[in-house]
């Protein structure tokens, strides 16, 4: 007899499959096989697959283009995020514990606000203030920091809790460290696995954001993608589901090089 | 000439006050120890002399100057946590070389002090496990290692062994005795451990209420406690009525000498001091007798209130439980207060 645990589990991959696996396997077939759906039948399925829709979509100068500026944007974003993030959040957890509950609700204020609210209150304000502020499509790098901070500020709060920084770093002053000593030979070695799975969170989120790039109408690899599906739809399809896969494989590298050193995904604190 | 001298030291936390007018000498390569109950202000002491917290008044002298305005990493005073403290990211020979590659020390110097000191902690065969694969007594030998690297003028311990199981913990503490004997470093111990106290110390601070309560060796405050307080957290002591008729005091069989401005009180004796003698006339009844290896504890019952007596294993042989037995006391002039005090 079949327990209802065992049911509801059996229940809940079957959702799961259906609602993820099913539409990409159905993108894949658009994108990689050249026999129209109405002509499908079983002794034809596996014929006609190939990667002619990708070598499409590398030839278009604009996918290349876009391409370089959205991995150009995850790189700037993650290096904005930890170098203002990393010192604030290590200072506040060492030396002013007080301000936590405040750093903690500045983080997730960013995610209040709707991202077109962010950019229409941005855009009125610089306009008027600094007009060269949005001219630039690395204008986008500050509204992606801001989105990412409630993620990484949380991987890099919990993996400086684990450690016991506070305690490390009196342990540190006893032996006649300094302050910024402590932060380079102590903080960051122990912080690589949250700054690494912060990194690859930033990068899928920025490589596939749309909204921000959208708005303020800068051409990123989602954005192009947007318009050179309704030309090439087969090439953007693919193209889309390499991102995807990409992606997917990068978070899995993440979680999957943390678990060999001995740490949990949650210990990141996400 | 490194001895210590907290002058009058007061730390508030907003309206909490952590520490009140202490004052504490600590001679030159003394082991003191700091022992009251949590909230006592002992680790806030501490803390004070470390370096990591500034106290709202009073003054702090070392080796005869004021050191309040020296920051923590500029005293080079060595310290052990409860938490052990190891940089999780380096291995035991670097946790130890850490402090002597900061003070920029030669690497053939320092190779040669970090295998002392791995050789001094017998940890020589772990000098390339990180701290998350050394058991907690073996972490706190590595954080002891680091904290002497330098041979610092101050050893400060806060709690050190409390994180320990039992037999660690006594192996270790001899281990800190005879490590901080060896090198003559003044040190201060925190604790809340009475017997790790007594057993380790030239001196015990008894501390309540952010004040040390009184200030000795051992056996002097085992052996004369200042106030109930003392009697009651160094050691057992048996609270025991007693009544003053004329000039001595009564306590269960026996008079003593005591205080005379009050005629009742509250006379603490330790078990040791109880004398039973078997007498079907007796005052007191035994409940109970437990066996405890190098000594026999007995309970009795004296009028509702409960007494402890510890004996030889041969002064017991004739007893047993719900036997009636007369109780004496062999201290001569021990402490009693008066029952407003209590």
């Amino acid at each position: 007899m079949i327990s209802v645990g065992k049911l509801a589990r059996t229940g809940f991959w079957i959702l799961l499959i259906g609602y993820f696996l099913l539409p990409m396997l159905a993108m894949a077939r658009f994108a990689f096989q050249t026999i129209p759906t109405f002509l499908l039948t079983t002794e034809n399925v596996f014929q006609g697959w190939g990667f002619g829709s990708l070598t499409v979509a590398f030839q278009d100068a604009g996918v290349i283009k876009s391409t370089i500026l959205s991995l150009q944007l995850c790189a700037t974003t993650i290096a904005l995020t930890f170098f203002v993030l990393v010192p604030l959040t290590t200072y506040v957890e060492v030396s002013a514990p007080k301000l936590k509950p405040w750093l903690t609700g500045a983080t997730v204020a960013t995610w209040l606000v709707p991202p077109v609210a962010l950019v229409v209150g941005v855009a009125a304000t610089f306009r008027q203030v600094i007009p060269s502020f949005l001219t630039s499509p690395f204008t986008l790098t500050f509204f992606y920091s801001l989105w990412m901070l409630p993620f990484t500020y949380r991987a890099i709060d919990g993996q400086l809790r684990l450690i016991g920084a506070k305690n490390l770093f009196e342990a540190a002053q006893s032996v006649g460290c300094g302050p910024i000593t402590f932060f380079f030979k102590v903080i960051l070695p122990n912080l690589k696995s949250s700054l690494y799975i912060s990194a690859s969170l930033i990068f899928a989120a920025v490589l596939g954001e749309f909204t921000f790039a959208s708005l303020l109408l800068k051409q990123t690899m989602p954005v192009y993608l947007w318009s050179f599906q309704s030309s090439q739809a087969r090439a953007g399809f693919a193209l889309a589901l390499l991102v995807m896969v990409a992606t997917a494989l990068i978070l899995g590298f993440a979680v999957a090089r943390m678990r060999r050193r001995g740490l949990n995904f949650s210990a990141t604190g996400i | 000439m490194t001895d210590v001298q907290f002058r009058n030291i007061t730390k508030h936390y907003g309206t909490e006050v952590a520490l009140s007018n202490f004052s504490l000498n600590i001679n030159s390569g003394e082991l003191v120890s700091i022992l009251g109950p949590s909230g006592c202000g002992k680790t806030t002491a501490l803390r004070i002399l470390a370096g990591f917290i500034q106290p709202t008044e009073g003054n702090l002298v070392v080796g005869g100057h004021g050191i309040l305005d020296l920051p923590a990493a500029k005293r080079g005073y060595g310290m052990v946590f409860q938490s052990y403290s190891l940089f999780p990211n380096m291995t035991t020979s670097e946790n130890i070389e850490f402090p002597l590659k900061l003070r920029k020390v030669d690497a053939v110097t320092r190779a040669k002090r970090v295998n002392e000191l791995l050789d001094l902690i017998n940890m020589a065969e772990h000098a390339r496990k990180f701290p998350h694969q050394l058991s907690g007594g073996q972490q706190q030998r590595v954080a002891l290692a680091r904290a002497v690297a330098l041979e610092p003028p101050i050893l400060l311990l806060d709690e050190p062994l409390s994180a320990l199981d039992a037999t660690v913990r006594d192996q270790l503490r001899d281990e800190i005795r005879s490590l901080q004997k060896r090198l003559g470093i003044t040190t201060v111990f925190v604790t809340h451990d009475q017997q790790e106290a007594m057993a380790i110390s030239d001196r015990v601070a008894v501390m309540r209420s952010g004040q040390v309560e009184q200030l000795g060796s051992p056996r002097d405050l085992y052996q004369n406690p200042k106030n109930s307080f003392v009697a009651g957290f160094v050691g057992i002591s048996n609270q025991i009525k007693s009544t003053k008729i004329g000039d001595a005091w009564k306590v269960l069989g026996s008079s003593v000498s005591g205080p005379a401005e009050f005629n009742t009180g509250i006379a603490f004796i330790r078990p040791e001091d109880i004398k039973i003698t078997p007498s079907p006339n007796g005052i007191a009844v035994i409940e109970e007798i437990s066996f405890l290896g190098s000594f026999v504890r007995v309970f009795m019952s004296v009028d509702g209130a409960r007494v402890i007596a510890d004996l030889q294993i041969s002064d017991a042989e004739n007893l047993a439980t719900g036997q009636q037995v007369e109780l004496t006391i062999r201290d001569a002039n021990p402490l009693i207060e008066s029952m407003g005090n209590k």
